[in-house]
């Protein structure tokens, strides 16, 4: 299906709001349509030394006109808050089934933040496309028959009108999807070259390269321009055809108003100006589609992706213990790529502690993504509690983890809000002790609010070792039988590292725990440390 | 888990201040440059005074009040010229419109981006590279709106109305006057309803910034939520966030969207009073027909200017949004100051500290008085656990941080009296995790030295121990690396970073923990290829790894221990 359509569709739920907003639209249309069409005819008749009761149908159109603009906004914001709403959650809904884990563990921020984008641009397809777009299809029979009223030859006025109000808006769309490739290379071009400038930017001030990146951001730079440059210039010469076409329609109807009745000419040449005033901005719409077309490509395929690892049809019982063991287990990305390991086996005994070390990239986290259902093993089994967990539903097993990875978000929130996503019902007394646990309740109590502290994006108020020692008392008010923690001190100093492990150490007590590392501190508590190096686990100690 | 209320009070409280100085100084800066737009704009305006004009005479010759004859072709030529103009006009606006937006994104981008290169990293600590990429990037794009659109319309709606009403004044007083009095009821209805098209606009735009926001924020801790089990929940908050989100601004729309309707009714009242003051007229006065004629098709001109300007109202709050982005941006570094500025011979480099101290801010000092030397093709192995200063001693030689006091020299010259690049030329440094740039392998090693010779670069790859990796790509050296190309291991971008300090062959290197996140076997073999690049150099090396120190003393390194100089001095402050 047409991605566009697909978006659409799922603002069926608001059919009510979003159809009493185009019909409001096309009534303060018609009123405004009206409007000029009645100034003809009053004055007209005027000329000819009629008088007609016209003024009153003229004020009541004017008023009309501007009480239904007034309803048209206000149901039209309505109806595109609602829509807008529904977007949103379809859409997270959708990431949440499908890739979100995927997306989360590989860090994938910044392709999750254009995907956001992609939805801010599909905003203005209702109110700047669909409602014009649906006018311009109903003006087309009025307008129709106020032509015809004046000269059956009038009528070859309305093809301008069709050509702008459909040809035109194509073309546009056309020409912006053919850029939008262009532009949305340049664009990535540009947003790459910038980041690996200031990404590197110690690299570049040691090796004197300030001016190389500089003239290689403002290349790209201008390759974007350049795109940009080209589509406007295409589609600024569409609305100035556009609007000589609207221009040649009046002029014939003017003409064509010689050999016909003159009263019906000059309310079809009126009507016809007020008509054109309303399709002169579909061009522009067009631009508009061919650009969002893209984004809903990209929206709906991330949202509707179906999801990594199936859940099985028909769920084996949860086990009742909590044991871990890989038996066998390979994974590999992709069928070509190398794997990432082969036959790995390792068991995590009841209430055992275990601590996987290697270097980055060796494939720690694969375990945990395994573990976690976020991808499956391409040969060899997971066990929980002695049951296979490809029979078990993603979301209960997850039941049974407490996760905190190197990618754990802390959200735009209060430290409460932030908390009770580990457990909602906590009460205050419990957040109060997983604070003390995570050695972070002195800090919070000096806040001037306490737990009700407002945390800026990605916990932004917070210093890293404050944020790490949230995450984790989020982590610790999990009640799960299994605490799975990967790289948990990241970006943390070492004394802060050392009071985390301490922390750690009393509060993980009766847990199944599974530590990933790339080094140990020394700190800690431990019955068993492997080392992953080239895809097999060598015991290291313990 | 959310309470909307303090979403929407936190938003409140960093509501944007009126007549922010960022803003003003942008705005004059577009109405410098939007002059030619300007005229662009008055003359299209005239075009449709001339338009206007014309169609009013053929109206009047159809409708058999005005003789017909070698006049309307004359006129319909009239039509013909300024229908041409307009359209052609209409055309090259759009474009320079383009234009002012293009100048403004590349000037605030080059302005950005100069700051930041200029500053180096000690300038942005604290400072995600993403978000600063993303001002530079993105809030830079979000500025095109205010330059290409927003400025050339405030300019349009006073002259387009302006230039319009004279007309009509000259044409027919009466019919003007009432054209001129509508015009002024629109801003002058705002003013008085106290809310105006901005207070609306702001809040419909403040609502949308508010769950966009939200959404991001949710969206981008998604797997967070995914594995917490909690993205049901979220959902539904999500929903309902939106939902009273949008009642609380439905409320305020509902009164604001009234100033967009003073503009409504300004237009269709003056329309219909100016219809019903030539009817009467009319009757008896055939002449006045065309008068009448022109000013009704005068009347929508004379409106649209105002409507194209609120149109684009949504362009001048979004500047709101993102003027505190670039407001934040520190201010570029002030130039160097003009102390006997010298210039040391490159053979050979002593480097010393003489009781140097610096702090992060109100902080502890984390190095305080600190003494060493390091003589010519010494090595110095830098010891002592994560924020014991050592990454600090580093950025005070590479010139990025300043010491509180003391001096940092090399060859006996004060480090801030050399020359920037002649400093810069004697300092070679390899991090934790090199940066590897989107380019080839080839680029990233002459990111060392564009203008290296072969040989030299063939040197640099075989000491640097690169050849076998080289020689097992399909592309070689001309393989692409980056986000988007090949991915190297921890142990290759090392080796990479060494074949640049190869390249660059500075005198003084700098190893800044060069192994830390290295397996044992890599680790040994880049400490190897480091043994050949610390010949002949001065080297400073800092190391947690217990495999890079025992390296370190089989070439002979002295060691500054500095956990054991604070528990010295802090020691001596207990006694």
């Amino acid at each position: 299906m047409n991605p566009v359509l697909r978006i659409a569709t799922l603002w069926a739920r608001h059919t009510l709001w979003l159809g009493a907003a185009v019909l409001l639209a096309l009534a303060a249309m018609a009123a405004g349509i009206a409007l000029m069409g009645f100034s003809g005819r009053y004055l007209a008749a005027a000329l000819f030394g009629f008088t007609l009761a016209v003024p009153l149908a003229l004020q009541f159109t004017g008023f009309a006109r501007v009480v239904l603009r007034y309803l048209e906004r206000i149901i039209g914001h309505e109806a595109i808050f609602r829509a807008l709403a529904d977007l949103r959650v379809w859409m997270f809904r959708g990431l949440a089934a499908s890739a979100a884990g995927g997306l989360g563990y590989r860090r994938a921020g910044d392709a999750l933040s254009r995907l956001v984008n992609d939805v801010d641009t599909l905003d203005g397809l209702f109110l700047r496309i669909f409602v014009p777009g649906l006018s311009a299809l109903i003006l087309a029979p009025i307008l129709g028959w106020v032509l015809w009223q004046e000269h059956s030859l009038a009528l070859i006025a309305i093809a301008p009108f069709l050509i702008v109000a459909f040809y035109m808006p194509l073309r546009a769309a056309q020409e912006a999807r053919a850029n939008a490739g262009k532009a949305g290379l340049a664009m990535s071009g540009l947003r790459s070259t910038a980041l690996d400038a200031l990404h590197g930017l110690r690299e570049v001030k040691i090796f004197e390269a300030e001016g190389r990146m500089l003239a290689a951001v403002q290349s790209r730079e201008a390759a974007l321009l350049a795109a940009q440059r080209e589509l406007v210039s295409r589609s600024s010469a569409l609305n100035a055809q556009s609007f000589l076409l609207a221009q040649a329609a009046i002029l014939a109807a003017i003409l064509l108003g010689f050999f016909g009745a003159p009263t019906a000419a000059l309310v079809a040449v009126l009507v016809l100006i007020a008509a054109f005033e309303i399709v002169l901005g579909l061009p522009r719409a067009g631009v508009l589609y061919g650009q969002s077309a893209a984004a809903a490509a990209r929206v709906v395929h991330a949202a509707e992706a179906p999801p990594p690892v199936p859940d099985p049809a028909e769920p084996a019982p949860m086990p009742s213990r909590n044991a871990v063991a890989f038996e066998h287990v390979s994974f590999s990305y992709a069928p070509d790529r190398l794997p990432v390991f082969e036959n790995l086996s390792l068991q995590l005994p009841q209430a055992s502690r275990t601590a996987i070390l290697g270097p980055s990239g060796a494939g720690k986290s694969t375990i945990a993504a395994l573990l976690l259902k976020l991808i499956a093993p391409s040969a060899g089994q997971i066990r929980l509690g002695g049951t296979d967990i490809s029979l078990l539903p993603a979301e209960a097993v997850r039941h049974r983890i407490a996760y905190l990875g190197q990618t754990t978000h802390l959200f735009a929130d209060t430290i409460r809000n932030n908390l009770l996503l580990g457990d909602p019902t906590a009460d205050d007394a419990r957040l109060w002790a997983a604070l003390e646990a995570a050695q972070l309740a002195d800090e919070i109590n000096a806040l001037p609010e306490g737990l009700n502290s407002w945390l800026g994006e990605g916990g932004a108020t917070l210093s890293g070792g404050q944020g790490r020692r949230l995450a984790l008392a989020r982590t610790l008010l999990m009640d799960a039988p299994i605490l799975l923690l990967d790289e948990p001190c990241a970006g943390l100093d070492a004394a802060t590292e050392q009071e985390f492990f301490k922390v750690l150490n009393t509060a993980a007590e009766g847990r199944t725990m599974l530590l990933i590392l790339h080094r140990l501190t020394g700190h800690e508590n431990l019955d068993r440390i492997w080392r992953l190096t080239g895809g097999t686990l060598i015991s290291a100690a313990g | 888990m959310e309470d909307s209320a303090e979403l929407l009070g936190n938003d409140e409280r960093k509501k944007p201040r009126r007549g922010n100085p960022w803003i003003k100084a942008e705005q004059a800066l577009g109405l410098r440059a939007s002059r030619w737009a300007m005229l662009l704009g008055a003359v299209q305006t005239v075009g449709a005074i001339i338009q206007a004009a014309c169609a009013a005479a053929l109206l009047a010759a159809m409708l058999h009040i005005s003789p017909a004859g070698w006049s309307v072709a004359l006129t319909a030529f009239g039509f013909i010229a300024a229908a041409l103009l307009r359209a052609y006009l209409q055309m090259l606006a759009e474009r320079e419109g383009f234009e002012l937006g293009a100048a403004a994104r590349r000037r605030l981008r080059g302005l950005v981006l100069s700051t930041l290169l200029a500053l180096g990293p000690a300038g942005l600590r604290g400072k995600h590279s993403a978000e600063l990429a993303a001002t530079a990037v993105d809030r830079v794009e979000a500025m095109d709106g205010f330059h290409a659109r927003w400025i050339p319309a405030t300019a349009q709606a006073i002259i387009g109305p302006v230039l319009i009403g004279i007309a009509a004044l000259y044409a027919d007083w009466r019919a003007g006057l009432t054209l001129i009095i509508a015009g002024l009821f629109v801003p002058f209805a705002m003013a008085v309803a106290g809310i105006g098209a901005s207070v609306a606009a702001k809040k419909q735009f403040l609502a949308m910034t508010r769950l966009q926001i939200r959404f991001l924020d949710r969206i981008r801790g998604i797997s967070t939520l995914v594995l917490a089990g909690r993205a049901n929940d979220e959902a539904a908050a999500l929903a309902q966030a939106a939902a009273e989100l949008r009642q609380r601004t439905m409320r305020v729309l509902r009164v604001a969207f009234l100033s967009s309707t003073a503009l409504d009714l300004a237009a269709a009242a003056a329309l219909v009073i100016i219809v019903l003051r030539f009817a009467p007229v009319l009757h008896g006065a055939l002449a006045l027909a065309p008068t009448a004629l022109f000013l009704v098709l005068l009347t929508p001109e004379f409106f649209a200017p105002l409507r194209a300007f609120s149109a684009v109202y949504a362009d001048r709050m979004a500047v709101e949004a993102i003027a505190e982005d670039f407001q934040a941006l520190p201010p570029p570094p002030l130039p160097v100051p003009p102390v006997n500025i010298r210039s040391v011979a490159a053979y050979g480099v002593t480097l010393a500290f003489d009781r140097v101290t610096y702090a992060w801010g109100d902080a502890k000092p984390v190095l305080e008085n600190l003494i060493f030397k390091v003589g010519k093709g010494e090595i110095l192995l830098l010891t002592g656990a994560s924020g014991a200063g050592k990454s600090t001693i580093m950025d005070l030689i590479l010139g990025f941080l300043q010491p509180d006091s003391g001096v940092v020299s090399i060859n006996g010259a004060p480090l801030e009296t050399l020359v920037p690049a002649a400093r810069t030329k004697m300092l070679g440094w390899i991090g934790q995790k090199p940066v590897i740039f989107a380019g080839t392998i080839e680029d990233n090693i002459r990111f060392g030295r564009p203008e290296a010779s072969e040989t030299q670069l063939a040197d640099a790859i075989r000491h640097a121990h690169l050849t076998e990796l080289i020689a097992s790509l399909p592309q070689g050296l001309q393989t692409p690396l980056g986000e988007s190309g090949f991915g190297v291991s921890g142990g290759q971008a090392q080796r990479i970073a060494i074949a640049r300090a190869f390249l660059k062959d500075a005198p003084l290197l700098l190893l800044d923990e060069p192994t830390a996140h290295l397996d044992p076997a890599v680790e040994r073999d880049v400490l190897e290829s480091l043994r050949h690049l610390a010949i002949g150099r001065t080297v400073v090396l800092a190391t947690h790894s217990t495999m890079a120190m025992d390296f370190a003393k089989t070439i002979g390194a002295k060691r500054l221990d500095l956990d054991a100089l604070r528990y010295a001095s802090w020691r001596s402050e207990v006694v």
